[in-house]
């Protein structure tokens, strides 16, 4: 039971300390653009929710995702949280029998649309996955073109070289690797691998990244750097991350989502998202004060 | 030191060990001893002594051993002999074939031998055309079955569901086990269908091949192609590939090496078959090259020709036939051994 | 939000809280030099001036404890950084507590009345300890700045000093007389004369923490309970 002056809501719905209630946003107006004319976008996620097969996954996620800001997606295992990221890039429908119900939208564009063609939308959300993984066969330059080789078709070289020394120093990777960018991808060590995917993705100049345990495979000290990178980035993109390690949900993001489980079997459910201090400092809802102070089980 | 070799549970850190010779000596001090009793008892030959020495050396080691180290090591090495002399068993008729083949084959070798045919050459001659004629008939099949077979991989691992992919499966399983002559008879069938009994093309052996090819390259395919780890298609997918673009330029590129490896072995396993070749491409003693016109000869017939209709001089076939059954082998091993260099040069490594 | 971002910021962020907190000693240093003014020249609008500038003491106060638990709340600092952040929570707290003493000597400024003052000894005694006292507070104020342990435990002699003015002050204070007004003046004085050698102790109590982010121990210098005289 918290104190008295804490809001307490109904099930389901969402609450963060400046209020945010579920399902009240209309379509945000888009947001202005970044300073060098990139505009980052806004994701609604309206009631979404998502099935393996017959097995209601995750149930009734409102949120909405803040154009250049950092959303961490916290959690306990099999609540739903990697489920529902890979739902906004529509990486979900790859696995056999997933389907999805409600809305995701991006600036207002609902993503899900008869018409729409998911890998249209998945050059414009990027992924970057759990286990670093750079393409085996691939020198480190053919790794960041990769996007650029496998979609946009013939390039110019002068005009690759530009683009993939961009992603590399947007990716803190530049002036590590600037020498061998022809050795094999598979040669660096597994910080480097990762910021090498994370300038893979920002190379095809997406305008929402999505990052799924980014730091979970990296020694600390890569984990800190891969972070700081994140800190930059996002002054250009939005951003969101999945992380069962919570100092990295309060060093590194700006609003946090609280996603749970009530018990296996049931659908995972968003309990609670707000700006990061105050889910951290003051959370309304019990289920999130007990998480984050580690009282669960 | 007692207390570290003394466990109270009355485990022993330290105990005695056998010597490094022990087995190799209990082994031959059986032979010696077995052989020396079935020479007594007149009945001694190698084969016989090896056999039963292997029991004696067995429990001879397990009681020393069991004596000195225990139990536990007592079985353990008799068990380990026992492996090894299965081992040995396996490996017997294997040295014994290839030393068989060289043995006899040698002498039939020569510089006619490939370079002349056996046109018009009565009691001699050479089996260039053969080699020839294997080397055509086989890259034709190779040329025929590995898109089909690749492709037929590609769709049931990365497209296919539910039922037409358990049918496929189910085929393919059936095809792995045609008898090598129902293929060559299927082949004949279909040709005489188009172009009325007695045709005897080169071509109609490559298809014979290639209906026992196809089923190897397709498994061989699959498991190179799920080894293909799912994250990097999934990196390809976020990166907003389409699906056929991720197939052709990352998986395929990743499965290379293993996939060149599955054709090198399946053409090593189809390269000797003869039964189909003898109902298809006929038997012919001039060079021909070329599959679409007339009678081929190839290694495996020619070798079976040479020992059933040998001619006047018959130590010289027969030498023929063993020397064509060496060019055999040769070339299989080959094809082994540069698919293991082709594996161990493009493979990738997959974290 | 820090400009930069990550570790960088963060630890921007620790020392831009860091000299705020320690600016707040610059404030209540020019509040008790206010205060003194106002002591010497019985100026009761200078005092009102001084009760309502608290509001900065205490707005500093608030603005500086939200972000040292924001801090520790989101970057989960360990070692020299924790107990930075805990011995700035304390002088945050020691700064507030030496604002409203001021606040006590300037309420009861009024209640000296408008006539010239009974003892002017008595009054030279506390315009003393007060110099002093913002002697020890711009001490101590370095002291932390600079980490500098010996200048902190020097802090306890320069308070001995405060301490002994005090009590000089009661002994002139018995010995002031029979009238009334110049007794109830005396008492007046002696309010002012203790809040000024509770700020002294604050400022000790900065010092204490300067030690404990150095060694990571927290001893009290100078124990009330355990004179060492």
């Amino acid at each position: 039971m918290l104190g008295a002056g804490t809001k307490r809501t109904e099930e389901g719905a969402a609450v963060s300390g400046d209020t945010e209630a579920a399902g009240s946003t209309g379509t945000a107006a888009p947001a202005p653009p970044a300073a060098d004319g990139t505009a980052a976008r806004t994701i609604e996620a309206r009631d979404v929710n998502l099935f393996y097969g017959g097995f209601h996954a995750v149930e009734g996620v409102t949120m909405t995702v803040e154009p250049n800001k950092v959303t961490a997606l916290i959690g306990s295992s099999g609540c739903g949280k990697t489920t529902f990221l890979r739902s906004l890039n529509r990486m979900h429908e790859l696995t056999p029998g997933a389907t999805v119900k409600g809305d995701v939208t991006l600036d207002g564009e609902d993503i899900y649309a008869a018409g729409v063609d998911p890998v249209a939308v998945r050059r414009l959300i990027g992924m970057v996955f759990q286990q670093p993984n750079p393409f085996p066969t691939m020198s480190i330059y053919d790794n960041v073109a990769a996007g650029l080789n496998l979609n946009v078709g013939r390039m110019r070289k002068a005009d690759k070289d530009a683009i993939v020394e961009r992603s590399l120093r947007g990716a803190n990777l530049w002036e590590e690797v600037k020498d061998r960018l022809d050795k094999p991808g598979s040669g660096l060590s597994g910080g480097q691998q990762q910021r090498l995917c994370i300038a893979r993705a920002i190379a095809v100049e997406p305008e929402v990244l999505l990052m799924d345990e980014p730091c979970s495979a990296l020694d600390p000290v890569a984990t800190l750097a891969v972070e700081d990178l994140i800190g930059e980035l996002k002054s250009k993109y939005t951003i969101v991350i999945v992380t069962h390690n919570m100092q990295q949900a309060s060093r590194a993001s700006d609003r946090t989502a609280f996603f749970n489980l009530e018990e296996s079997g049931k659908p995972g459910r968003l309990v609670e998202i707000g700006p990061t201090e105050t889910i951290f400092t003051n959370p309304t809802q019990k289920a999130t004060e007990d998480y984050v102070s580690g009282r669960f089980g | 030191m007692a207390a570290i070799s003394q466990h109270p549970g009355g485990v022993k850190l330290a105990g005695g060990i056998l010597p490094k010779w022990a087995p190799y000596g209990v082994y031959g001090g059986s032979f010696v001893l077995v052989g020396a009793v079935l020479a007594a008892a007149g009945s001694f030959t190698v084969a016989l002594t090896l056999a039963l020495s292997v029991l004696v050396a067995c429990a001879g080691i397990y009681a020393w051993s069991r004596a000195v180290e225990g139990p536990r090591r007592a079985v353990d090495r008799t068990m380990t002999m026992l492996i090894v002399a299965a081992f040995a068993l396996a490996m017997i008729p294997l040295a014994s074939l290839i030393f068989e083949v060289v043995k006899r084959g040698v002498p039939g070798l020569s510089w006619e031998f490939f370079t002349e045919d056996s046109r018009g050459k009565i009691g001699g001659g050479g089996a260039a055309h053969a080699i020839v004629g294997t080397l055509v008939i086989t890259g034709v099949a190779v040329v025929i079955s590995v898109p089909i077979g690749l492709m037929a991989a590609i769709y049931m691992n990365e497209y296919g569901t539910g039922k037409l992919r358990r049918a496929l499966t189910f085929f393919v399983d059936v095809m792995t086990g045609i008898p090598s002559i129902v293929a060559g008879l299927f082949a004949f069938a279909l040709f005489e269908l188009f172009f009325g009994p007695g045709i005897r093309l080169g071509v109609m052996g490559s298809v014979a091949l290639t209906v026992l090819m196809i089923p190897i390259v397709i498994r061989s395919a699959e498991e190179v192609l799920k080894i293909v780890p799912n994250h990097l298609r999934e990196a390809a997918y976020a990166l907003g590939t389409p699906k056929w673009k991720t197939i052709t330029k990352v998986v395929l590129p990743t499965a290379f090496a293993g996939l060149v490896t599955g054709v090198m072995i399946a053409t090593a396993r189809i390269i000797g078959e003869t039964a189909p070749l003898l109902v298809t491409t006929g038997v012919v003693d001039s060079m021909n090259a070329d599959p679409f016109n007339g009678r081929m000869q190839n290694l495996a017939v020619y070798a079976y020709n040479e020992y059933r209709s040998p001619g006047v001089m018959k130590q010289a076939s027969y030498d023929r036939a063993w020397a064509a059954a060496l060019v055999l082998i040769a070339i299989v091993m080959i094809l082994n051994v540069a698919a293991r260099l082709v594996y161990r040069r493009y493979k990738t490594e997959i974290r | 939000m820090p400009e930069s971002a990550g570790r960088q910021g963060y630890q921007e962020e620790l020392e831009t809280l860091e000299a705020s907190a320690l600016d707040g000693l610059n404030l209540v240093s020019a509040a008790l030099q206010r205060t003194l003014e106002a002591i010497e020249h019985q100026d009761v609008e200078l005092a009102q001036i001084v009760v309502a500038d608290d509001d900065r003491i205490d707005g500093r106060y608030l603005e500086v404890h939200q972000a040292l638990i924001t801090l520790l709340a989101t970057q989960s600092p360990v070692a020299t950084d924790l107990r930075l952040i805990s011995a700035l929570l304390h002088v945050l707290k020691s700064v507030e507590r030496m604002g409203d003493q001021c606040v006590n000597i300037c309420k009861v400024i009024p209640l000296t009345g408008n006539e010239p003052p009974s003892d002017e000894s008595m009054v030279k005694l506390i315009l003393g300890m007060g110099s002093q006292t913002r002697s020890l507070i711009s001490q101590a104020k370095r002291a932390f700045a600079e980490r500098n342990v010996e200048m902190a435990r020097d802090l306890v002699h320069q308070d001995d000093v405060v301490d002994d003015l005090n009590r000089d002050c009661f002994r002139l204070a018995l010995a002031i007389g029979d009238d009334a007004d110049q007794r109830e003046w005396a008492m007046t004085m002696l309010l002012a004369a203790r809040a000024i050698e509770r700020i002294a102790d604050n400022a000790v109590d900065i010092g204490e923490q300067v030690a404990f982010v150095v060694t990571g121990l927290f001893r009290e210098f100078e124990d009330a309970s355990h004179p060492t005289t």
